[in-house]
């Protein structure tokens, strides 16, 4: 995986992205990201991929928590709901619950995600609701000024752990894997093309996607995960490995020092959605032949 | 006696978890139901499932609809003694006492119901586990054989129970269906037999009138009922005594409909994706009680910040903390009322009786959707549990729901605005899948359009929006937030009150007002928003003003304080159960004479 270098001219440049029309799905808010934040990259890529996808604006939802990565939905130009800190997931289970036809989009930081809203992601992969949901792991509390994470490393000094982090991160792809994730990929927000590929993967699949970002913070974070770092650990995944070998999967997850970049499982199963089609089918069937 | 004397008996049934108890006072309550009678019931059990715990089912059965239970029962009876015996005194005189003349284990002196009976009350003694022997080989018939004796001893038409039993029974098997009648034949043929009671007994029930029908509902029922008629699209939900029955109900109707209920992890994720239903513009509802309100309070505040309409029903029980998940309280209130950070206002709405149930459920659709608010509706665990024969008229399409204000015609670069201020507070609605009129929603201050905006003048005038236009709800059509019962003009006493306990404040007024003591009740529903005229109007026609709830802080008496700066006499009681109407008699006495 490397990054072709070639010259890139402005005028020819924004002609390229004017024409392509992924502008459409671009707000006209701010972004309120620190310049060099790898959250901007995602954005770019969510836009890339609607666009490829040619998904209706009007039919898709962004739903986020609280955290810098949370401020998302107001970046993009469809349906979008920023709810509470930790529970993007349910809020975003009711929205596809009531209108099936909306792509539903969750997207949340690693504190949102596994630290207070840790609780959900076990039940939204278990139910195989049909959303997508894109972590943004930078290792560390953005908003409120560089703070311990749940997936900061071992060691990480933070305005909270002065005496550094004593406390081993978390292992967020050997737990979706466990949860029975239907869908699982990983990348990294310095590799941009790739990042657009897979969120347009993710978002296609039926049923919940995971799709893990690692990304810098390059205010708070100056030692750990820089992109100087990050861009030497990353590597592509494995030539040979088999998405749909649950077993090769979990093994490649426990790699933390050498994160794989691409899609690590994925499996056809009922969605939440099919299971209430289930349901009431069954009901009706039941209910059928009385005469009362 | 002739057959034109109205029927008002109390039945109660006493055992140990396991007995039977509430099985029997279930098929006793849908009996007469059946049979024409009108009905008011409540169980009261143990949070353990097996055990030694007590449970007691209690059934007053009339020719006209009453409001609550009565402090004495007509008749008595024990399925196990040593639960039944401290409550040999609520029999009235020349009231029935059954017990088990054979009972299974040799009990010690003074503790069998013989013992216990009083002077004046009548005792029977059968050996019902004999009976259920002899009839059906053995002895789970028990609860059945004390029916039978019911029935027979009160002159009560053997046929509904027969049917009744066939269809609670009828999914086990032929079997036990025929063991089931044989033990309730014997009950009935054993009592048929003995000697009658003088004044306890049956008049044949009235005519019902055909345009109406008649039907037995528990609170919950009735809530689930407004639901469907309301047409509910999804429920999320997480089980807690005692709302669990309104999930459990729907979960087998909603899916007939092609509707959606969704069993969540917490009750934080069940009011989330509930608000989350509510934005992309389903009818959705929740139901908790107390713990489970407390874990909603953050997202309640979301829905007021967005305005997303949302229903939450909570059924109140013992507080704080777990306190008594299986006995009744109006503890709530406050958390109902305030529980969220910010001034996160919201309507509030609190039935009185099953019917009430039914109504007010409905009416939180229409309301949270005209308002664009979350609605809480309160019940409690009396409330939940207790059975009410209901008057439904099923002409009528019941609840309106179609309250959306039309979306404004966009031109062409125009940015469509979630938050207009309008002149009525409400601004119109767009959904996920609206054409062009993509927003966000946050729970940050925002502007009009919806981005986030903490200017001075913005938080100002979002607040002003978020609150008054919640002012409409206490004129909403078709809905009564207070209603006045009792005399007119100027009393002495007011009785001021809400929810389940209404309805021994009216059986008090009612006895108060046989007594001479002119006095009226005044039902407050609506709790929020706040009904000042109609609650100060109301108090100016009384000398003293009563507020009976069953909470230890008077949390409804320092609303009405707080709200109207006027002083009221407060009963606050936290027996566990009802309010005793003798109790709140005593008080309207006491101030009636001060």
């Amino acid at each position: 995986m490397s990054i072709p270098i070639k010259p890139v001219f402005v005028d020819e440049k924004l002609r390229e992205v004017q024409e392509s029309g992924r502008l459409a799905y671009r707000s006209h808010a701010l972004p309120t990201w620190c310049p060099g934040c790898g959250y901007f990259a995602i954005v770019e890529g969510l836009t890339h991929a609607c666009n490829a996808m040619n998904l209706p604006r009007d039919q898709t939802a962004v739903v986020s928590g609280i955290g810098c990565s949370s401020r998302f939905p107001f970046f993009v130009d469809l349906y979008g709901f920023h709810t509470l800190h930790g529970r993007a997931l349910p809020v975003a289970t009711g929205i596809k619950t009531a209108n099936d036809r909306l792509t539903v989009i969750a997207v949340g930081g690693d504190g949102d995600g596994f630290a207070i809203g840790g609780g959900h992601i076990a039940h939204a992969a278990k139910r195989n609701v049909d959303i997508t949901y894109l972590l943004f792991d930078n290792g560390i509390y953005g908003l409120t000024k560089g703070q311990t994470s749940p997936t900061s490393a071992v060691g990480l000094r933070t305005s909270t752990s002065p005496f550094d982090n004593p406390e081993r991160p978390l292992n967020p792809l050997l737990m979706l894997l466990s949860y029975g994730v239907s869908w699982l990929g990983q990348a990294y927000a310095g590799r941009p093309d790739h990042l657009r590929g897979m969120i347009a993967d993710a978002i296609a699949h039926r049923g919940f996607s995971y799709l893990h970002i690692l990304s810098p913070c390059v205010t708070f974070d100056k030692t750990s995960r820089t992109y100087v770092n990050l861009g030497l650990q990353v590597r592509e995944i494995p030539e040979g490995h088999d998405p749909t070998d649950l077993m090769a999967a979990m093994r490649l997850a426990q790699d933390t020092d050498q994160p794989a970049l691409g899609l690590f499982y994925h499996q056809k199963r009922p969605t939440l959605g099919d299971t209430f089609d289930e349901i009431a089918a069954r009901a009706r069937a039941k209910t059928a032949p009385a005469t009362d | 006696m002739t057959t034109m004397s109205k029927t008002d008996i109390q039945i109660a049934i006493c055992g140990s978890a396991g007995d039977g108890t509430i099985a029997a006072g279930d098929i006793l309550r849908n009996a007469v139901a059946a049979a024409g009678y009108r009905v008011i019931g409540f169980d009261v059990y143990p949070p353990e499932i097996r055990g030694f715990g007590k449970c007691i089912s209690r059934l007053r059965i009339s020719t006209d609809q009453s409001y609550s239970l009565k402090r004495h029962s007509d008749v008595l009876l024990s399925l196990d003694d040593s639960q039944a015996l401290p409550h040999a005194g609520e029999v009235r005189d020349m009231g029935a006492v059954i017990f088990e003349s054979q009972p299974i284990a040799p009990c010690q002196e003074g503790e069998h119901m013989s013992a216990r009976v009083l002077p004046g009350q009548i005792p029977y003694a059968f050996s019902m586990r004999e009976l259920s022997q002899q009839a059906t080989g053995g002895g789970r018939a028990r609860n059945l054989v004390a029916l039978g004796i019911i029935a027979g001893l009160l002159g009560l038409t053997p046929d509904p129970f027969r049917a009744i039993i066939a269809r609670k029974f009828g999914k086990q098997g032929p079997e036990i269906v025929a063991r089931s009648l044989a033990g309730f034949q014997a009950g009935f043929d054993g009592a048929t037999r003995t000697f009658k009671l003088d004044d306890v007994f049956f008049s044949p029930p009235g005519q019902a009138d055909t345009a109406q029908r008649v039907i037995m509902l528990s609170g919950n029922a009735a809530v689930a009922r407004g639901c469907l008629d309301a047409e509910l699209d999804t429920f999320f939900g997480y089980p807690i005594t005692p709302a669990t029955s309104i999930m459990e109900r729907l979960a087998a109707e909603l899916p007939k409909h092609g509707r959606r209920l969704l069993q969540t992890e917490d009750e934080i994720a069940a009011i989330a994706a509930t608000i989350g239903a509510g934005y992309a513009g389903a009818r959705a509802a929740t139901a908790t009680s107390g713990p489970g309100l407390a874990l909603m309070s953050e997202m309640l505040g979301l829905a007021t910040i967005t305005e997303t309409p949302c229903v939450v029903f909570v059924s109140q029980r013992g507080g704080p903390s777990t306190g008594m998940p299986t006995k009744t309280e109006q503890s709530d209130l406050n958390a109902a009322l305030y529980g969220s950070p910010g001034d996160a206002c919201r309507i509030v709405i609190a039935p009185t009786n099953v019917e009430g149930c039914y109504r007010c459920a409905g009416k939180a659709f229409e309301m949270a959707e005209r308002y664009q608010t979350p609605v809480i509706v309160l019940l409690d665990l009396y409330l939940s549990n207790r059975y009410e024969t209901v008057t439904l008229d099923e002409s009528d399409h019941a609840f309106v729901l179609d309250a959306n204000k039309p979306l404004p015609r966009l031109e062409p670069g125009e940015t469509y605005r979630r938050y207009a201020l309008t002149e009525d507070g409400v601004s119109p609605r767009a959904v996920p899948g609206d054409a062009g009129h993509m927003h966000v929603i946050t729970g940050l201050e925002h502007n009009e359009l919806g981005r986030p905006d903490d200017s001075e003048t913005m938080h100002a005038a979002m607040s002003r929006k978020r609150h008054d236009k919640l002012q409409a709800a206490l004129r909403h059509p078709e809905f009564a937030v207070t209603r006045r019962f009792g005399a007119t003009g100027r009393v002495k006493v007011g009785l001021l009150a809400w929810g389940s306990t209404f309805g021994e404040c009216l059986e008090a007024m009612f006895m108060a007002q046989a007594q001479n003591i002119p006095c009226a009740a005044l039902k407050v529903v609506m709790l929020s928003p706040f009904p000042v005229r109609e609650v100060a109007s109301f108090m100016d026609d009384c000398d003293q003003v009563l507020v009976p709830e069953i909470n230890h802080e008077g949390q409804f008496a320092q609303l009405v304080q707080g709200t109207l700066a006027r002083p009221v006499t407060r009963l606050s009681r936290v027996p566990g159960s009802p309010m005793p109407v003798e109790l709140i008699l005593n008080e309207i006495r006491r101030l009636a004479q001060g």
